[in-house]
């Protein structure tokens, strides 16, 4: 009889497995501590990205400094499937607690969704003080019908990284204008380098560029957004244009290269110019410390008699809390610890991203070399923009506009189908109403 | 006896473990996923009928499923042809050799048994202008093509690269079933039309070919439903890249369910995908007729 | 022809045809080795020499790059993973599997011709459409990120492989080895574990190898089912490497050459049965 009750209780077994393993409690601490979730997109163990080294830094302080009154522990995925994990706990009703976000649709998704928290009457009532340190206009992209629905942690910029020994051999000043830049691209050839280091296989990296093409041209992305522009605009076909003549000056494995292999190549001393995120300090620092040294900065040329060229593209990450968190003083003091002066000091002169924090004393001779170029730049700047692909009506709408840049760099359109494919989307699927 | 096989608690207690799992595993899902191909459905708020407009967009105003579509199908068609070919070539080739067919066959078939999310790196790097095959080229002064990227061309290279990889790895597995079917053929069938003057093509053609007909159903059946359902060798050498251009139905699905959430529109592909492996299994069980055969 | 002369006599002669042929294989096989050996050799040198040579043989050994990886892919903990989800999901998909085939095979009943449609008709569903229904409820049951939630599918999808094979197996037997086990007073649990169990070792033995290999190289499944990295399984750990150490290549040739070891030594020693067991499945599948 005992073959008997084994099969019945294997069934039995796996259908109690199906329907009960649901109820499995994670946070079973003995004591009195509360226990939080931090949900981020990077290992902190295993990661070489020192902004993700000073986060994991953070992780640690709190977990010290609160002992006995709260715990976070970190869930970790890589950035790929780190919006598809994030959405397959809170679909099950295990939020994390406190999760970093991507600003623009993607923060839309989860704002949109209601499940994160509001934390106007916090920033502005409860923790007057905290809120009255950030930078000025910081929470801008944040706020959601006069509601903050995020804190920032650091932000970065987009300018151009060239290599200093190959601009002096090949008799190059730093270009101030579109023509210029193209001029020193030609230069750069003819002494036998390759002009432009960038990545195709990693779409947003092409599409910051076209990003400053578009906005240099004057395209107003809020116009497009309402319908009273519209992406078939002769600015958007011209920008289209223009990333289309600078992309022949792209290394020639730019159409697979990932982001990696591209700024590889250029702290490599294969490129003399690559267009990056000031993330990308860390990244070239880390890996050729030698390169420092030769590493200049110029912001992303204007276009004569187009629009402002001292637009920079900038983009900060975010914390959101999750609105069913237990835990709200827990999760704000992780946040405040994000925040304070101490991480914001490690962002700036290690991590190389910009703090968000006023009245900062940030020593720029610890820091890397470039974040003072950066700031430099930064400092003269007149306006910011986001990202385009994070800035467009939908996380999808910016990988249209992606691959239309990708398909205009790969020959595959001409600008003009390019943008009519980006248009013909935001007919369908934005401007319906 | 007959009452011991007739127990129907017994047959109750040995079928329940595996039918439950197909039922909660297989088939509620199955149901599910046709429901949801009906919906607007995305992860985070709940789903809601809209009819067959996943569909509509699909085939009307999704240039991306297209290709997928696209590539999927010339995938199958390729990987159909090519691996009957060259798998019975080798069958036939490694079944008149004297000596050294086990160490051949061994060779042949262990891609098949090798993860191909593993190989497919490999020959991702394989194809990688910096370190791969292009720089051999170089040596005898031949500039080789941007393998995995280029995209140009009705079917771009880089999907031929692909799918050379995978007739690379999975030729082993028609090349085995042939092979079974040839050595199950009496030598006695051979050697009789060698005495009756046929040539050696002539007694394949006549012989070898007519025998391991049954052979190709199962082989054919195989060959298209794995390759309509290929995801790895994709994933692993272009992620579908250069923009999409090397997309296929599941990498698609894949990317519309899990890096955009939209698990109705992805159902409808998947949908697609399960409709076409239905139909692909009906139309070679129809076509190659099959005349009984012992076995 | 020359060619057609010869072949009256084909086993006593190695004519010009043969040596094409043998030929034509051994070229064939540099194909299939060189790429591994190739492999090989990039993992044991350093970034610089294989840009510089990606095609010579390594000068010195760079036997840190195993550890590196080892470390930093967390391959360890991958390979522990995938052998216990496989491990278990090949002894639970034969026990249910070779009941479900016994009952169908050997069991007189109504529906046993249905049943066995039933299952067969599973071989022909792709994972992909169970993927997002599944990912939905296991999501709400807390399922995603466990092991057994992903032994869950595996096991499903080995059913219907596992019960064809065993059935056609348990068919082969002669009926009169259960009429005297009957005779004997034997109960049908009896009969089912003490009698057809053992005789079917060849059965579990095909369908248990295309179980594992199967279930051991899936890469869609456990991707989309695991992110705690603890849980994760070799092949999703190997994707790993495209992103972060895309241009690390040494190290994820390491990786790769570590994650395709155990298949090879285990396939090198025991080519022949396997070679012969998974075309035994295949055939009859």
């Amino acid at each position: 009889m005992s073959k008997k009750r084994l099969s019945a209780v294997l069934s039995a077994a796996m259908v109690l497995g199906l329907m009960g393993a649901a109820a499995a409690p994670v946070n079973a601490m003995a004591d009195d501590t509360e226990e939080i979730t931090w949900m981020f997109w990077d290992d902190l163990e295993a990661t070489e990205d020192l902004i993700s080294k000073g986060y994991a830094d953070v992780i640690n302080r709190y977990n010290t400094e609160y002992e006995g009154k709260y715990h976070v522990t970190p869930i970790t995925t890589n950035l790929e499937e780190y919006d598809g994990k994030l959405n397959a706990l809170i679909a099950a009703g295990q939020a994390p607690d406190v999760f970093i976000c991507n600003p623009g649709p993607n923060m839309d998704v989860y704002v949109n969704a209601d499940v994160v928290m509001d934390l106007t009457d916090i920033l502005t009532n409860q923790e007057a003080d905290w809120y009255a340190g950030f930078t000025d206009g910081i929470f801008e992209r944040m706020t959601y019908d006069g509601k903050i629905m995020a804190v920032p942690t650091n932000f970065a910029a987009a300018c151009v990284y060239y290599n200093t020994e190959m601009f002096e051999t090949a008799g190059v000043e730093v270009p101030a204008t579109y023509d210029e830049l193209i001029a020193a691209c030609q230069k750069l050839q003819e002494a036998g380098y390759t002009p432009i280091s960038c990545s195709a296989g990693t779409a947003w990296c092409l599409s910051m560029i076209a990003g400053y093409m578009c906005d240099r041209q004057g395209v107003d992305l809020a116009a497009i957004a309402d319908h009273t522009a519209n992406w078939t605009d002769e600015n958007c076909i011209e920008a289209g244009t223009k990333l289309q003549e600078l992309s022949q000056y792209f290394q020639p494995t730019a159409a697979g290269d990932s982001n990696d292999q591209a700024t590889a190549a250029f702290y490599n001393g294969e490129a003399a110019m690559l267009v990056q995120g000031s993330w990308a300090i860390a990244q070239i620092n880390g890996n050729n410390p030698d390169f420092e040294s030769k590493c200049g900065v110029f912001q992303f040329p204007g276009i004569e008699g187009a629009n402002d060229p001292n637009r920079m593209i900038v983009k900060t990450d975010n914390l959101l809390m999750s609105k069913t968190t237990q835990h709200q003083e827990a999760a704000i003091a992780l946040m405040k610890m994000f925040t304070d002066e101490t991480s914001q000091k490690y962002t700036a002169e290690v991590g190389g991203k910009f703090p968000i924090i006023k009245d900062l004393d940030v020593d720029y001779e610890a820091a890397p070399a470039q974040l003072k170029y950066v700031q430099d730049i930064m400092a003269k700047a007149t306006g910011t923009f986001g990202f385009y692909n994070e800035s467009l009506a939908s996380v999808e709408a910016g990988d249209c506009f992606d691959n239309a840049m990708v398909d205009i760099f790969l020959g595959n359109q001409t600008p003009e189908e390019a943008f009519q494919a980006v248009q013909s989307f935001y007919e369908e699927n934005v401007w319906t109403e | 006896m007959d009452k011991i096989l007739r127990d129907k608690k017994a047959i109750f207690i040995f079928i329940a473990p595996a039918l439950a799992m197909f039922v909660v595993i297989l088939v509620i899902p199955i149901i599910q996923m046709f429901y949801y191909s009906l919906c607007d459905y995305a992860a985070l708020t709940p789903p809601k009928f809209i009819g067959l407009a996943n569909y509509k967009k699909l085939f009307t105003n999704d240039s991306t499923f297209r290709m997928a579509l696209k590539n999927s199908i010339f995938f199958m068609i390729f990987s159909a042809i090519t691996q009957q070919i060259v798998g019975l070539l080798l069958a036939v080739f490694l079944t008149n050799i004297p000596k050294g067919r086990n160490i051949f066959k061994n060779i042949y078939y262990l891609p098949c048994v090798l993860s191909s999310a593993a190989l497919g790196l490999l020959w991702a790097f394989l194809f990688n202008p910096k370190i791969g095959i292009n720089q051999l080229l170089a040596k005898i002064g031949i500039e080789g093509p941007l393998w995995l990227m280029e995209s140009k061309g009705f079917i771009v290279l880089p999907m031929w690269v692909i799918a050379f990889v995978a007739l690379w790895q999975y030729v082993g597995q028609n090349m085995m079933l042939y092979m079974a079917q040839i050595t199950g053929i009496s030598r006695d069938l051979y050697e009789a039309s060698y005495v009756d003057g046929a040539s050696k093509w002539k007694s394949f053609r006549y012989i070898t070919l007519p025998l391991i007909k049954p052979m190709v159903v199962t082989s054919l059946s195989l060959n298209c439903i794995g390759s309509l359902k290929f995801f790895d060798l994709v994933y692993n050498m272009t992620q579908g890249g250069p923009n999409h251009r090397t997309d296929v139905l599941a990498t698609e699905l894949y990317a519309e369910g899990f890096n955009y959430f939209k698990y109705g529109y992805a159902s409808a592909i998947s949908v697609v995908l399960l409709v076409l492996c239905l139909v692909v299994t009906v139309v070679i069980k129809k076509a190659v007729k099959v005349e009984t055969y012992e076995g | 022809m020359e060619k057609t002369k010869m072949i009256k006599n084909p086993k006593k002669k190695i004519g010009p045809a043969v040596t094409l042929i043998y030929l034509f294989l051994a070229v064939l096989a540099v194909i299939y080795l060189a790429p591994l050996l190739w492999m090989l050799c990039v993992s044991l040198k350093d970034n610089a020499g294989v840009m510089a040579s990606p095609f010579s043989i390594p000068t010195t050994f760079q036997w840190q790059n195993y550890a590196d990886a080892w470390s930093m892919g967390k391959l360890g903990i991958a390979l522990i993973n995938s052998v216990l989800v496989c491990g278990v999901t090949l002894v639970v998909s034969l026990l249910f599997g070779s009941m479900a085939a016994f009952a169908i095979a050997r069991m007189k009943w109504k529906l046993s011709e249905a049943a066995h449609t039933f299952f067969l008709i599973g071989m022909m569903v792709p994972v992909h459409c169970i993927l997002i229904p599944l990912f939905v409820r296991f999501a709400k049951m807390g399922l995603t990120n466990s092991r057994f939630g992903l032994m869950l599918p595996y096991i499903t999808f080995s059913l219907p492989m596992t019960i064809f094979l065993l059935t056609s197996f348990f068919r082969s037997m002669p009926g009169e080895l259960f009429e005297a086990a009957a005779i004997d007073g034997c109960g049908i649990y009896r009969c089912f574990f003490k009698i057809a169990f053992p005789l079917c070792r060849t059965g579990f033995f095909v369908s248990g190898l295309m179980t594992f290999v199967n279930n051991w190289n899936e890469l869609l499944m456990a991707m989309v089912f695991i992110s705690d990295p603890n849980k994760k399984t070799l092949p999703v750990t190997l994707t790993y490497f495209v992103g972060p150490y895309a241009t690390n290549y040494v190290q994820m040739f390491a990786a790769i050459i570590i994650a395709i070891a155990p298949t090879v030594i285990v396939y090198s020693l025991f080519s022949n049965q396997i070679v012969e067991g998974l075309t035994t499945g295949a055939v009859k599948g």
